[in-house]
């Protein structure tokens, strides 16, 4: 045992290695990505880490060595479990031999970015049990525990974490890694089990799946992974899952300093939605006649509670969401418990000041973000402006669709270019739809190079396929750049890992067959707004490959394109280069344009915006 | 260990060094085997976005996330972005405010407003809080050369907060020098001087 100062993440990603893993699988989304960059980081032979196209890929991927018989696991955020859900139920009705774990962090409150989906609705949906982790030090014993619950099983596990738990650090006990097993045997040819060829087969599947759920059951009853505090009888009580668990000692000490007693109240704090806790949910359900359920977003496990009072026959009132006690939306810190014991018990804390419209956040500066100084993308949201206008068109009237990642940084000022935001690779299927709902002007999706391969090729190929008319805007900065620089498909083969190969995205377009194809570097602004305007002409589908590699990766080689100089004999403040590039490195003080030349790389840009030729790249 | 539970709210910009003063207190922690809690939201971090971390130091089992009005300190790093923290802070609690300004593009263009110290001052106080502030117009300099104004602010807030009760100025000369054993020297000099500058209590 060694105490380390670790995240949640990488909490997992040590738990695994104590579990033995084989295989770990999965797409880089914040807040998980850094549980496989850790792995990744690690000298670890005999266990293979990787970056897979998708989350679907990243699930069969692992759930290829789980049937074999060995520990795999994949990881990804919530919204990739919509990506891996048609292998998963498939995976889930089979079972597996191994032991296989589906690592996903959901993200209450939105830090991340997308939704506040409660991916527990999906281990509801596929009867896969799900263990949720309610600190850093649960979230390492929790791993390496869902491991051994998978194999007790023989089918998959979540394990469903937060981001306020997987960014959180703090000090883990860890145990040495085990090295991963080697001798399974071949994979076992059991058609009735690994197909689904027929109604008998696929019911008889279903079925052993809802055994397997129940099993889970006892093996978790077994191993006491939940803790039951009965106190006072026809008192109160207190049921909690995940993250909540760890705000009710701290709601019991803001109790007791306001003067209210917590001595008297039962606490049920569960680890695990599912399978449904019904022996701990009913015995505070015999023993309590006022109940509250903590859990952040949805309420599962409430409905469950609900579903026991009223099978028990006990008069118990139940507090969460169904009586409006909690909301479903954001995360929860200790006053969200305090606020439902204080109800719990009738009674009130001296009152807290309230946040009105005067709070103190109303008066602070709006700070939207933006893309890096140097930033490829720029070049491509101001040529599609200038291709748009290149056309006598107004950018209302041109509907440009956006796609995951950073590319999606152009819906933000000063650019304002897309339109929406859907889902890994929606931009070009959503075009198309644009363009057969009879939209007049033409249509443009825009997409980056790792979201292409993950989902964006599929809705290319349709799009080929049908003769749709429409541009696609592929901005290929050659890495994972959002969740913080992961390699991918098209990254170049210097940086990719050991015998990894990079797939050239031109030749990939080629390959499809696209006749209208341009590849252009989108730092030169009268190319690529040329490219466009032509593109957005053609009949056809029309593709523009905007290449660059993303301007953090190449600042961190120390790479300057140029040397930018800044003539103020010759600036009229005008201020267009702050107007429409938005560029962090140029700012304006004191009634005079600057340059951080620390953020400067040279792009140039900005050069080919103003007009006074104030702003020149030095030969 | 004087003070059994110690919360902590830090807001800033990304690029200021905000995650830095976080990391060096969380490593003091863990050295010092004082139980941490260390949650960064960085969201999409570029520079100049809003990023906020949490530390809760004395528990060994608590929740990421500081309710309102229970932070003991408030760190702020740029002024405008104080006015986010003000509600975390716990009546009689010390708000750090190193008076850094990081205009946004509107309101450098004249397009927004931005808040003046005083009004920082006033929220703050009227939350029952208590203004330790440090100007950011003297950076000192070490051998010609500006010094890393995290570590100086890093001084700062330990000669006038409460945080030097349960982490010593050794603690944090330490854990800078292995962090960084190359600019050893120059990282003592800005606590030092950071430990020695003017902080203003009153407006």
């Amino acid at each position: 045992m060694t105490k380390k100062l670790i995240s949640g993440n990488e909490a997992v990603a040590y738990g695994a290695l104590a579990a033995g893993v084989k295989t770990v699988a999965g797409y880089p989304g914040t807040p998980s990505t850094e549980m496989i960059d850790s792995l990744l980081k690690m000298d670890i032979e005999g266990t293979h880490v990787e970056w897979s196209t998708n989350e679907k890929v990243a699930f069969e991927v692992a759930a290829g060595g789980a049937l074999l018989g060995y520990r795999t696991m994949c990881a990804m955020k919530m919204t990739g479990v919509n990506v891996a859900y048609d292998s998963l139920i498939s995976i889930a009705y089979s079972g597996c031999t191994g032991g296989l774990v589906v690592y996903v962090v959901d993200d209450p409150g939105v830090s991340a970015g997308m939704s506040e989906q409660d991916s527990r609705g999906f281990a509801l949906l596929s009867d896969m049990p799900v263990l949720e982790p309610s600190n850093l030090q649960e979230s390492y014993d929790m791993a390496k525990y869902a491991f051994e619950l998978a194999e007790a099983i023989q089918g998959p596990v979540f394990l469903r974490s937060v981001t306020s738990i997987s960014q959180s650090h703090g000090l883990v006990e860890i145990e040495e890694r085990i090295l991963p097993e080697t001798d399974h045997p071949l994979f076992e040819h059991n058609m009735e089990k690994y197909t689904k060829a027929g109604a008998v087969i696929c019911m008889n599947q279903h079925k052993a799946l809802i055994e397997r759920l129940d099993a889970a059951g006892k093996y978790i009853a077994e191993s006491s992974l939940n803790s039951l505090c009965l106190k006072t009888s026809k008192g109160v009580g207190v049921i909690s899952v995940g993250v909540g668990n760890s705000y009710i000692d701290e709601a019991f000490d803001i109790l007791e300093e306001n003067q209210i007693k917590t001595d008297d109240i039962s606490v049920l704090k569960l680890h695990n939605t599912l399978p449904y806790p019904d022996d701990e949910i009913n015995a505070v359900l015999k023993h309590c006649t006022r109940v509250l359920v903590a859990e952040e977003l949805e309420p599962y496990l409430e409905n469950r509670v609900y579903l026991n009072a009223y099978k028990l026959g006990v008069k118990v009132d139940i507090l969460g969401k169904n009586d409006g006690t909690y909301s479903r939306i954001g995360y929860y810190d200790a006053d969200n418990l305090v606020n439902g014991i204080c109800k719990l018990l009738n009674t009130a804390l001296p009152a807290l000041p309230e946040n009105t419209d005067t709070a103190p956040e109303k008066k602070c500066a709006a700070r939207p973000i933006t893309v890096c100084a140097g930033c490829p993308h720029r070049g491509t949201y101001i040529s599609i402006q200038n291709a748009i206008s290149k056309l006598k068109m107004k950018k209302s009237e041109v509907v440009v669709t956006g796609d995951i990642g950073c590319t999606i940084l152009g819906t933000t000022p000063p650019f304002n270019a897309l339109w929406t935001e859907v889902s890994m690779g929606a931009s070009i299927p959503l075009a198309q739809g644009l363009v057969y709902g009879g939209t007049k002007n033409p249509v443009l999706a825009t997409i980056g190079d790792s979201t292409f391969f993950h989902a964006g090729m599929a809705g290319l190929v349709n799009a080929l396929q049908h003769n749709a008319n429409l541009t696609v805007i592929i901005m290929d900065n050659g890495w994972t750049s959002m969740t913080g620089m992961q390699i991918n498909p098209g990254t170049a083969q210097d940086f990719q890992l050991g015998s990894w190969k990079q797939l050239d995205l031109k030749k990939v377009v080629e390959g499809l067959g696209v006749e209208d194809f341009h590849v252009i570097d989108p730092y030169d602004l009268d190319t690529t707004a040329r490219a466009i305007a032509e593109s957005m002409q053609y009949q056809g589908v029309s593709v523009i490959l905007a290449r660059r590699e993303c301007a953090i990766q190449s600042n961190r080689r120390k790479i300057k394109y140029s040397a930018i100089k800044l003539d103020l004999e010759k600036c009229v403040n005008c201020k267009q280069c702050i107007n429409i590039t938005g560029c962090p490195a140029i700012a304006f003080a004191d009634n005079t344009i600057s340059i951080d030349y620390a953020q400067c790389n040279g792009c140039g840009i900005c050069t080919q915006v103003c007009k006074f030729d104030a702003l020149v790249k030095e030969q | 260990m004087s003070i059994k539970k110690y919360d902590i709210y830090i807001v800033g910009v990304g690029g200021q060094g905000v995650l830095t003063i976080a990391d060096i207190l969380t490593s003091v922690a863990f050295t010092r085997e004082m139980p941490v809690n260390y949650y960064p939201t960085k969201g999409m971090a570029q520079r100049g976005g809003f990023v906020k971390v949490q530390l809760r130091f004395g528990r060994s089992n608590v929740g990421p996330d500081i309710p309102q009005n229970s932070a003991d300190l408030v760190i702020s790093m740029e002024r405008s972005e104080s006015l986010k923290a003000v509600k975390y802070l716990k009546k009689g609690g010390e708000f750090f405010l190193y008076d850094n300004c990081w205009e946004p593009t509107a309101v450098m263009l004249g397009k927004a407003p931005y808040p003046t110290l005083k009004e920082v001052w006033q929220e703050v106080t009227q939350a029952g809080g208590a203004v330790k502030c440090l100007s950011n117009t003297d950076l000192p300099l070490y051998q010609g050369k500006r010094i890393r104004d995290n570590i100086y602010i890093l001084g700062g807030i330990l000669q006038s907060t409460r945080l030097k009760e349960i982490i010593s100025k050794d603690d944090v000369v330490k854990a800078v020098t292995e962090k960084w054993p190359k600019v050893a020297e120059s990282n003592v000099f800005a606590i030092e001087k950071g430990m020695h500058s003017e902080i203003k209590t009153a407006l």
